[in-house]
């Protein structure tokens, strides 16, 4: 019975192929959304999460102000020179400390120029971040002092500024500040957030703090501890100097804050299923609406099919079968949606991970989820239909025309 | 043996109160298996009340309706389907076959809600075909032919479940009077060659006269109810 009912629905759908794809439509974009959503959700989780493994677990950054899941960064006093070289002395197993001030300049070479983020930091921030020189040299001591100016440029700064001459020994103004590049960073490519991490120019943190930043303090600092070390020992550690250093009473909460990758990580997880919450619910209320609409072309359908209806009950088709015809067809009909929007949705998302150069990361989970969930919907909204076709009186519907 | 059908001062009213039509009040009788009974009577005598009853499609106000002695009166709709699934098969004035769809799938019809093998299905409905005459025709849908024709599947289609009982409600009524005396032949021969019983509600005297039995209705009451010889059994 249930395939000769797949057979009539299949006939009904398809000689209204029209009306019938009008009619899931609000399935097949609800279904999209949530495939899309969710493929292109899992596909910067995953370059997330790899660019994080390279970076390695060693990794801490330590920031002014308390940061984290449901936080926003408050006011706090920032980070001194002295914070750093406390940190240098009295915390064990470091291999870097990099202290970090970020800003954004245009920079100028002969008669290009180009706006890209500097930022002031010392040699060790190459070693915390695992990032090598193509060419080129790191800072000199006297450079990092800051009595000598001295700029390394990524790959993209190259690019905009020198095409392919060689840059090493050239001078380049950053916000009217005279620099040589002495150094080239190797290639890295974008971010899991979809930035280029090669539009970049690092400089000593003394030449930014006076001359970028104009100031003479420190907005974060990057730690990373060496092989075998417990990062959670030198967490606790770093956050006892601070507390010390910072003179935060006991029983008040810090100031500010250490955190390695996977709390970092994490973060960033939970704003991805805020999102994800969200467009959810949008997605719901279009599958809803979706839902409404088959309910409606199954009451049309119904209502045109009278006389077919009261002939099959006539000649002996109980109730029941009536029902399962009808709910079968309805079923089709939203699984033909679901199916369309699984494809739409999968098309979309490739399209946009390819644009941001992100891995493709369809999950089998959400597609059987999908494809259920839009067959659930055929079912509930296929029913009460469905049920005012079983119950017609055969007389009267032999009567209609 | 009981009767094959009989009615047992079975009423059936419509409306309420002042405004209530007595569309049969009363009615008394039986027609045992292999009959070929005529029933005739103006419009509103009561004819079609009393052909839905005995199709098991609508159910008596009062009195009992008795299949094969067993009394209806209990019965359910589904098991009022089960009814003409088994034992009934119906030829109704506008065909009403299955638009769209070939002659052999809508005599197959019957036969896929009592859940039987495809196989078997298509080999006893392209017999069926063949009995009526449309042996060559199995594949065109119904749109492709002629009225006679759609008739005579509709024939296919009620008889393709050997059913005890053929319910024909004005069988020729939409068809010309060449085609008509074919149709009649053909149900005169299904009732003589292969015993099934038939009743037959028409408003033509001479499509009537194929009958073995007349009944006429008036008003609701059984007026008259006369047993004849077959008149045309010389044309069939």
């Amino acid at each position: 019975m249930l395939y000769e009912g797949t057979k009539l629905a299949w006939r009904a759908i398809s000689r209204n192929m029209l009306r019938s794809f009008l009619t899931v439509l609000g399935v097949v974009i609800g279904v999209a959304a949530v495939i899309a959503m969710v493929t292109i959700g899992n596909g910067t989780t995953a370059q997330v999460k790899s660019e994080l493994s390279r970076l390695g677990t060693n990794t801490l950054f330590v920031r002014p102000g308390q940061w984290g899941p449901g936080r926003a960064s408050t006011e706090a006093k920032r980070f001194t020179d002295k914070d750093v070289l406390a940190m240098q002395d009295q915390v064990s197993g470091l291999r870097a400390v990099a202290p970090i001030n970020r800003g954004t300049a245009t920079v100028i070479a002969g008669g290009a120029n180009h706006s890209t983020s500097v930022i002031g930091t010392n040699n060790d921030y190459l070693i915390a971040q695992d990032w090598d020189l193509s060419i080129g040299r790191q800072f000199l001591p006297n450079e990092d002092r800051g009595s000598q100016a001295a700029c390394i440029i990524g790959q993209t700064v190259r690019k905009e500024l020198f095409g392919s001459a060689d840059p090493v020994g050239q001078n380049i103004r950053v916000s009217n500040v005279a620099c040589p590049v002495v150094g080239v960073l190797a290639a890295k490519g974008q971010s899991g957030m979809g930035d280029d991490q090669d539009d970049t120019v690092i400089m000593p943190l003394k030449l930014h703090q006076r001359r970028i930043g104009g100031t003479t303090t420190i907005s974060s600092i990057i730690l990373s501890a060496q092989d075998g070390v417990s990062t959670a020992k030198v967490q606790s550690d770093v956050e006892g100097l601070l507390r010390e250093r910072r003179k935060i009473a006991l029983g008040r909460e810090d100031d500010f804050s250490v955190n390695d990758m996977s709390q970092i990580a994490a973060a960033m997880t939970g704003t991805t299923m805020l999102l994800t919450g969200l467009l959810g619910a949008v997605a719901a209320v279009s599958l809803l609406v979706g839902g409404i609409g088959i309910m409606n072309i199954m009451l049309v359908s119904v209502t045109e099919r009278t006389r077919e209806i009261g002939i099959r009950l006539a000649i002996g088709a109980l109730e029941n079968q009536v029902l399962t015809q009808f709910l079968v067809e309805a079923v089709m009909l939203s699984i033909f949606g679901g199916v369309t929007g699984i494809l739409a949705g999968l098309a979309l998302a490739y399209g946009v991970v390819t644009l941001l150069g992100v891995p493709f990361a369809a999950s089998p989970t959400i597609i059987l989820v999908a494809f259920a969930f839009s067959a659930a919907i055929g079912m509930v909204f296929g029913y009460f239909p469905a049920r005012r076709a079983a119950q017609l009186n055969p007389i009267e519907a032999l009567r209609h025309e | 043996m009981p009767p094959l059908i009989s009615f047992d001062k079975v009423s059936k009213y419509y409306g309420r109160g002042e405004a209530t039509i007595r569309a049969l009040d009363q009615v008394d009788f039986a027609i045992s298996a292999g009959e070929f009974v005529a029933i005739m009577g103006p419009s509103g005598s009561g004819k079609s009340t009393a052909m839905n009853i005995i199709g098991g499609l609508d159910v008596p106000s009062s009195g009992d309706y008795l299949f094969q002695g067993v009394p209806t009166s209990g019965f359910n709709r589904a098991q009022l389907t089960l009814l003409r699934r088994h034992m009934l098969g119906f030829v109704f004035q506008g065909f009403n076959l299955l638009a769209r769809t070939s002659a052999v799938e809508n005599v197959e019809l019957p036969l896929v809600y009592r859940g039987m093998d495809p196989r078997e299905r298509r080999r006893r409905a392209l017999a069926a075909l063949e009995q009526v005459g449309l042996g060559g025709r199995a594949d065109h849908t119904t749109q492709e032919l002629s009225g006679g024709q759609q008739q005579r599947v509709a024939i296919a289609r009620a008889i393709v479940t050997d059913p005890a009982v053929l319910l024909a409600d004005e069988p020729t009524g939409n068809l010309d009077t060449k085609t008509s005396n074919e149709i009649m032949d053909l149900i005169t021969r299904l009732n003589r060659d292969n015993g099934i019983t038939v009743i037959m509600v028409t408003h033509e005297e001479d499509i009537a006269a194929y009958g073995r039995r007349l009944l006429r209705f008036v008003d609701g009451h059984l007026v008259s109810d006369e047993h004849r010889a077959r008149e045309m059994d010389h044309a069939v």
